[in-house]
């Protein structure tokens, strides 16, 4: 008898044996490992496998590692996230790249290991395994713009990796375990904590460290980014739920995240960054629940971000789809589109009406939980903030999205719906929007509070005709607006974000480190030989010597940055390997921390 | 769910269709009947929350007239777009903005 089972494994694994089909027998394969994932979820739901423990347990130095931490919050999660990876891995079934494909798997397959990770060192691997699964998600775009949108994505996760990795050896040297649990800023772990709540953070996309997020989704695949919109900034949301409940800061935090990237959507052409800003402005959602850390705002995160990754999940799928038949992604270049495409139309305008929480939809049975529990501990300004980000989220995402693809005028593309199984994809999703918005008693039991004991109820008088008059006006707002002639016209633009960090000063710094940095450094170099060259008396073997070093350093290992950006330059082929160098440096600082931990536990 | 709550659901997702339909261009041939439709949802809305019991949260909210919601959420969506707009006169740039910056360098 089989204790337990990890899911994420069984992807893992699972992804291994792509390769080995082809045609038919590779799309009937492609479900098999996320089926059965779901499976084993529901048999924990059940006790049939190990409903709550731990398990898995491996040693590791003088620590164990465990690889299975399950209690009602993993479960929850693990749920939300074999269920839409079924959903998506539908929808993507007639990819061709397996390459592709076993990225995906790696990608959910590792969100799971961060979810059931037990303890600091497990997570931190799975969190490794899914930014790089995610980067080639977007390399697998083969674009010049996606390969030099995922070399900043990189760049990003490759400064959060390192901000969590010092930050666990750290803590792990402060209070010497490495349980995965608690840790709160300041408190125990002190510097520590503060390097580990940036390493989360940004994955948790916050301003001005969110660059990556509407930097990067856009570039990546059709389905990349419908795989992409779930995970990464999700296992955050988790990641921040164990170890950052009712820390104040991510109340405050959360409120500007929800407000920040409506400007923004507003402002953005390409349908995917609208959605990616908004994506940002959900999650923001989630933090300001897990900042006010009450049982019912962890609650109401919880049951957030299931519903949002179905809903967001549904609205890339449908941008994905519009992007698949018509070839383009620009809200100029669309429109009209409800007549060929009626059942994309359909499923969009759901999620849209489920991401701005109308009542009736699964938005609402969720969002409505975090926005009453900040009103009920008086916090005023963070409740109008997020109302006004209610408003604006129905306004870019709830009718800019639709509208400008499906409506607006005509641009004279005539298509049809996507093939079979991404109708299938989206339908489900869609199903489950209403389903969940409607009968909520199924979510609201797996939380990990019960939110009707706790004094909740998502159909109050109070909360639909409320929301639903906020709705309504906003819309009108919209129609006023765009009848009149105010609402911005959408531009052939882009609009400056903090990817603009990387680009410009990033650039910049890199010229600095190429030129300026090496010159001086070949100064010195040869004025140390030459010296060290005529004390040594013999002048010959001293210029022998400068060869060497100049051969070795000057052509393959010029500055850390300067490789990085060669290393970037040199990737002709656009597939997305990794360069070597970034490895290199890569694995050095790793390696450089483990010692580093070695020397802190006192064993060596 | 109070059959009522269905009411305002259906309510809500016919104002939200009809949107669509009526703000785009060319203009459909029943128009003015989408437009007739779509402001009796508002109005009915509205009026609904006349009757509505309403949770008052904080001491400010209780002068605001028992359309709190509605107009808060008209104000806000117009400031947005307004905020929106200024932000256009420094935030976009062209799309080659990049591309120019680095070849100005090289």
């Amino acid at each position: 008898m089989i204790e337990w089972l990890h899911p994420g494994l069984i992807l893992i694994f699972g992804a291994f044996l792509i390769p080995l089909f082809k045609g038919k027998w590779r799309q009937a394969y492609l479900l098999l490992p996320p089926t059965a994932a779901l499976i084993t979820v529901i048999l924990m739901f059940k006790g049939i496998l190990g409903s709550s423990g731990s398990f898995w347990h491996i040693p590791f130095l003088h620590y164990t590692l465990i690889l299975g931490r399950v209690d009602k919050l993993s479960l929850c999660f693990a749920l939300i996230f074999t269920l839409s990876a079924f959903c998506m891995i539908l929808y993507a079934l007639k990819v061709e790249s397996s390459m592709e494909h076993m990225a995906s798997f790696f990608y959910v397959g590792s969100a799971l290991g961060v979810v059931f990770a037990g303890d600091l060192f497990t997570l931190y691997i799975f969190w490794e395994i899914m930014a790089i699964a995610s980067l080639l998600l977007v390399w697998f775009r083969k674009t010049d713009r996606a390969r030099k949108a995922g070399f900043r994505y990189f760049m990003w996760h490759f400064f959060g990796g390192l901000c969590l990795l010092g930050g666990i050896i750290m803590y792990v040297i402060n209070t010497g375990t490495i349980e995965f649990d608690y840790i709160g800023l300041g408190g125990m772990g002190g510097l520590a904590s503060y390097f580990i709540f940036i390493g989360f953070i940004l994955n948790a996309a916050v301003p001005p460290i969110h660059g990556w997020l509407p930097d990067a989704y856009p570039e990546a695949t059709v389905t990349g980014a419908v795989f992409m919109s779930a995970f990464t900034t999700k296992s955050a949301v988790y990641i921040l739920l164990r170890t950052f409940p009712g820390t104040d800061i991510l109340i405050y935090i959360g409120a500007m995240m929800t407000v920040y990237p409506i400007f923004y959507a507003v402002l953005e052409n390409n349908v995917r960054r609208v959605l990616a800003y908004s994506l940002i402005n959900q999650v923001g959602f989630m933090l300001c629940g897990v900042g006010i850390g009450t049982p019912l705002a962890i609650c109401g995160t919880v049951a957030h971000a299931f519903c949002h990754i179905i809903y967001k999940g549904l609205l890339f799928m449908s941008a994905g789809s519009v992007i698949q038949m018509t070839g383009k992604e620009n809200c100029t270049d669309l429109g009209g589109l409800y007549k060929s495409m009626p059942f994309t139309t359909a499923c969009c305008m759901i999620g849209a009406a489920s991401i701005s929480a109308f009542p009736g939809f699964s938005g609402f049975i969720s969002k409505s939980m975090i926005i009453a529990e900040a009103a009920h501990l008086q916090l005023g300004i963070v409740w109008i903030l997020l109302l006004l980000a209610s408003a604006g989220v129905f306004h870019h995402a709830g009718v800019k999205v639709p509208y400008f693809t499906f409506f607006a005028k005509d641009s004279g593309i005539r298509t049809k719906d996507p093939p079979l199984n991404m109708c299938l994809g989206m339908g489900i999703g869609a199903f489950l929007c209403i389903f969940l918005g409607v009968y909520p008693q199924p979510l609201y039991n797996i939380l990990p509070y019960d939110p009707i004991a706790l004094g909740f109820m998502p159909y109050t008088g109070d909360h639909v005709v409320g929301q639903a008059q906020l709705l309504m006006f906003a819309s009108l707002a919209f129609y006023v607006l765009i009848i009149s002639g105010v609402y911005p016209p959408e531009q052939k633009k882009i609009n400056l974000d903090s990817d603009w960090l990387l680009r410009i000063p990033g650039m910049r710094f890199v010229w600095f480190c190429e030129r300026p940095l090496i010159a001086f450094a070949n100064f010195i170099d040869r004025h140390v030989l030459r010296t060290a060259g005529a004390f040594k008396s013999s002048p010959g073997r001293a210029a022998v010597c400068e060869g060497w070093v100049d051969k070795f350093y000057h052509k393959e290992l010029t500055s850390a940055p300067g490789v990085m950006y060669k290393g970037a330059v040199r990737l002709k082929t656009e597939t997305g390997y990794l360069p070597w160098n970034l490895i290199y440096i890569f694995l050095s600082f790793f390696f450089f921390l483990l010692i580093l931990l070695l020397w802190g536990v006192g064993m060596i | 769910m109070e059959p009522l709550f269905i009411f305002y659901i259906i309510l809500g997702v016919v104002a939200y269709v009809v949107l669509c339909f009526m703000a785009k261009e060319p203009a459909p041939p029943h128009r003015n009947l989408l437009i007739v439709i779509y402001f009796s949802c508002l109005a009915v809305i509205v009026v609904a929350g006349l009757s509505t019991h309403w949770h008052i949260y904080f001491g400010w909210q209780e002068p605001i007239p028992l359309a709190f919601y509605a107009i808060y959420g008209f104000v806000a969506c117009v400031f947005l777009i307004y905020f929106a707009k200024g932000l256009r006169l420094w935030l976009p740039k062209d799309l080659d903005y990049y591309d120019k910056k680095r070849r100005g360098r090289e």
